[in-house]
């Protein structure tokens, strides 16, 4: 496929990278704002002999991709904040079955229904979840159209690379805007399935995949190799990106969409003669702990700014662990913070820290 | 000597059942692995499994199972099903878990016709936890959440799966039996064949409900259980093919 | 350096399209651009803008407080919109169905009878084309040449056939009819 670029809203963008991707199986239900992904698909999937499910629910879609991934396909679901509530029963069981399932979630505004606006304020139910019990999720978040088709990918191959299930963190933003992408191949090898999906016991022992296990010691040798599961994936698979952090002494920190907002910010703070860099986790989970250490250990204080009431503030503040200091800028949902409003936010917070170092 | 029994190729080698005395989820189960014998499937076989005491298919059958949570199998069947067309995928369930908690995607799934087998075990109560009020607990019945036995006032009315499965457009075939006595384990044998065969022949959903016995959560002896299958549950949830679709009709 | 438009009206007068259009054109001339959509719940009747921004290096936000450029082609957008407009920016009305008022002093004021236009055409349907044009005339940075290819681009898809009278309904407007 020649690298053409064309001008594609996200929602598309992520619909036709799983088509690329091998995706084999969509089940899913509409939800303003992320319907396009499930009305391309259709006629998509039913062209290219694939399988399509307009499930009765997002408690069934989900639970289709668990049954579909199980056999060793690639298959996903995509929904919205208050529908993805609902799949957090299934999430837990894919993740201690270990099954690849691919979720895209296109935040729009809660608590409760809320409103189709765009916000960020899935990052919990994302990052640690609504299920019940120790599992853990790989959470990609994309800030550009291009990247919804970048992490599409990525996304289906972590999932089977690892046998986790991985989320697309998207917003209502990024799913309903256009901007020039291309598409390219899946870049990615085919991961080997043979080993555990379910084919029919022919020539070989019966599989099950099963999270029950009525016995204490190998319930706790589960989690425990889960867990171990997870140190390998943070290991290998933590990405991030970063701008003009070495002289910096102000870092802006951002995820999804919000990230070329701060950029911007960051740019004309520059020109005024400030110290400001920019830094934006990719994988929400695994978290970038390390690096944003390492930089506080510079002395380098952190700046927030997110769509929701402080959700990732946390984790930067808890990878800094005390050493440097970290602020929130932030709206709960709607209008994205425009580059005007973080500009005169960070304004004000350096100069309160002048006044206080000053007296 | 003539050998005129012997444990069916599909059950476990060395599998021991651990349902209590008397329950009938045995039976079904062995008939489940002699359907599977005789129509030559077990290799092309993936369940979703249920939660409740139908769960513990996969210790007792040689085949490969996906577990699914409590009510969604059928959601999952139909993702295996959509993910592989050529393989056979059936589900086991209980009553809560088929027409309880899983309802609606039971009912959807025999609404799109997926090519699907299902057997639901109806005891008339949750069994793995102690004997409650379910879907299916019928007037009268005493449970441990129904002290006083099940009034429609307060606890409304069980519902009759097998007719409302049978009235969905994409159901090929949908029977009630019962295991009480040997004629009628021998149709119940039949129509899990049949239920089976709907699929083979891709005519749509096939399915089975199957009156059975709790003896432990209805404090009876197995054969006292029997006789209140027949004598109680037989009147309200009556034996018989509520749908059959045969090839070319 | 980045510019933005934002382009409203009422639903069924093909902003969107419009936008689309707009925002391929500037893709094709090899920039970086961003569309984003806003729209009440209605599916048509109600009130629906764009917004386009176009840049030499990355988009810096999709969605801005102010504009450089606002097209737009019915009375309500105009009472909306004229207070985004940046100072020095300029305000392009569909003087059909906008009338002529001059609230603030710092932007520029364009009219144009676009719906007029577009019926001289045969259809009121080009009328978002029209625009375009309008806009084209009056900004140096929108480019005749690549709004036709955005044009055909967008329209070879499925209306293949209606590529030739909206290639016209873009040149429909002529520099002098602008007051």
């Amino acid at each position: 496929m020649e690298k053409e670029k064309v001008l594609i809203k996200g929602n598309y963008a992520i619909a036709q990278a799983a088509v690329n991707a091998g995706c084999q199986c969509y089940f899913g239900y509409p939800i303003t704002p992320q319907t396009e992904i499930g009305e391309y698909l259709s006629g998509k999937m039913q062209g290219l002999g694939r399988g399509y499910v307009c499930a009765e629910s997002e408690l069934a879609a989900i639970n289709m991709v668990m049954g579909a991934v199980s056999t060793g396909v690639k298959a996903m679901t995509s929904s919205s904040s208050c529908a993805v509530a609902l799949m957090q029963e299934a999430l837990s069981y894919a993740a201690s079955d270990e099954l690849p399932v691919v979720l895209v979630n296109v935040m729009r505004t809660g608590p409760g229904l809320g409103y189709i606006y765009p916000a960020q304020g899935d990052y919990n139910q994302a990052v640690y979840g609504g299920g019940n019990g120790d599992y853990k999720i790989i959470v990609l978040a994309p800030s550009t159209v291009q990247e919804c088709v970048d992490l599409t990918y990525r996304a289906f191959y972590l999932a089977q690379k690892y046998r986790n299930p991985v989320i697309l963190l998207a917003d209502g933003l990024l799913g309903q805007m256009m901007e020039p992408a291309s598409f390219g191949d899946y870049p990615y090898p085919e991961v080997d399935v043979s080993s555990w999906a379910l084919t029919g016991a022919k020539g070989r022992e019966a599989r099950k995949i099963y999270s029950v296990a009525p016995d204490e010691k190998k319930q706790i040798q589960h989690i425990y190799d889960l867990h171990k599961k997870f140190e390998v994936i943070s290991q290998n698979e933590t990405s991030y990106e970063e701008f003009n952090v070495d002289d910096a002494d102000y870092i802006l920190t951002a995820f999804g969409s919000m990230t070329r907002n701060i950029k911007a910010a960051m740019n004309v703070l520059r020109e005024k003669g400030l110290k400001i860099g920019a830094f934006r986790p990719i994988t929400l989970s695994p978290f970038p702990y390390t690096r944003i250490n390492e930089l506080a250990t510079k002395k380098k204080d952190f700046i927030v700014v997110e769509m929701n009431m402080g959700q990732m503030f946390k984790d930067v503040k808890y990878a800094i662990n005390g050493k440097s200091n970290v602020e929130l800028v932030n709206r709960p949902c709607g209008e994205w913070l425009s580059v005007e409003e973080i500009v005169s936010s960070v304004e004000k917070i350096i100069g309160r820290k002048q006044y206080a170092a000053s007296i | 000597m003539q050998q005129v029994f012997s444990i069916p190729k599909s059950m476990k080698k060395d599998f021991k059942y651990t349902f209590c005395p008397g329950c009938d989820h045995g039976i079904a189960i062995r008939l489940v692995a002699e359907v599977i014998d005789e129509l030559g499937i077990r290799e092309d076989i993936i369940s979703s499994t249920s939660v409740g005491c139908s769960v513990f298919l996969y210790d007792f059958l040689d085949i490969d199972c996906v577990e699914a949570p409590h009510g969604r199998a059928l959601a999952s069947a139909t993702g295996v099903k959509r993910a592989r067309p050529d393989k056979f995928v059936f589900t086991y369930s209980g009553d809560g878990d088929f027409a309880s908690i899983g309802l609606a995607e039971s009912m959807h799934t025999a609404l799109r016709g997926e090519n699907i087998s299902s057997i639901c075990i109806n005891n008339t109560t949750y069994g793995m936890t102690g004997g409650q009020l379910g879907p299916t607990t019928l007037l009268g019945q005493k449970t441990t959440t129904s002290p006083t036995g099940r009034n429609v006032d307060y606890y409304g009315y069980p519902i009759k799966i097998a007719e409302h499965i049978a009235l969905c457009e994409g159901t090929a075939y949908s029977a009630r039996v019962a295991l009480d006595t040997v004629p009628h384990i021998n149709q119940a044998k039949q129509a899990i064949k049949k239920a089976f065969q709907v699929q083979l022949e891709g005519l749509g959903f096939g399915f089975v409900e199957i009156l059975s016995s709790c003896p432990t959560n209805w404090h009876m002896t197995p054969e006292e259980a029997h006789k209140r299958v027949r004598e109680e549950m037989m009147p309200v949830f009556p034996l018989g093919v509520f749908k059959e679709v045969n090839n070319g009709n | 350096m980045e510019t933005n438009f934002i382009l409203a009206g009422f639903g069924g007068q093909g902003i969107l399209l419009a936008g689309t259009i707009l925002a391929n054109a500037f893709m094709l001339e090899g920039k970086n651009v961003t569309w984003y959509p806003c729209y009440g719940a209605e599916m048509r009747g109600g009130t629906v803008n764009c917004e386009i921004v176009v840049s030499d290096t990355e988009v810096s936000s999709v969605h801005k407080q102010d504009t450089d450029y606002a097209l737009v082609l019915n009375q309500q957008s105009f009472d909306k919109f004229v207070k985004r407009v940046k100072a020095g920016g300029t305000i392009i009305s569909n003087s059909t169905l906008v009338a002529d008022s001059r609230p603030r002093n710092d932007i520029n004021y364009i009219f144009a009878p676009m719906t007029e236009l577009a019926n001289n055409l045969g259809t009121s349907k080009v009328t978002n084309i029209v625009s375009l044009g309008v806009l084209a005339s009056v900004c140096n940075i929108v480019s005749k040449d690549y709004l036709a290819k955005g044009i055909e681009k967008v329209l070879n898809e499925k209306k293949k056939d209606l590529i030739p009278l909206n290639i016209k309904a873009l040149n429909a407007i002529e520099k002098e009819c602008l007051v």
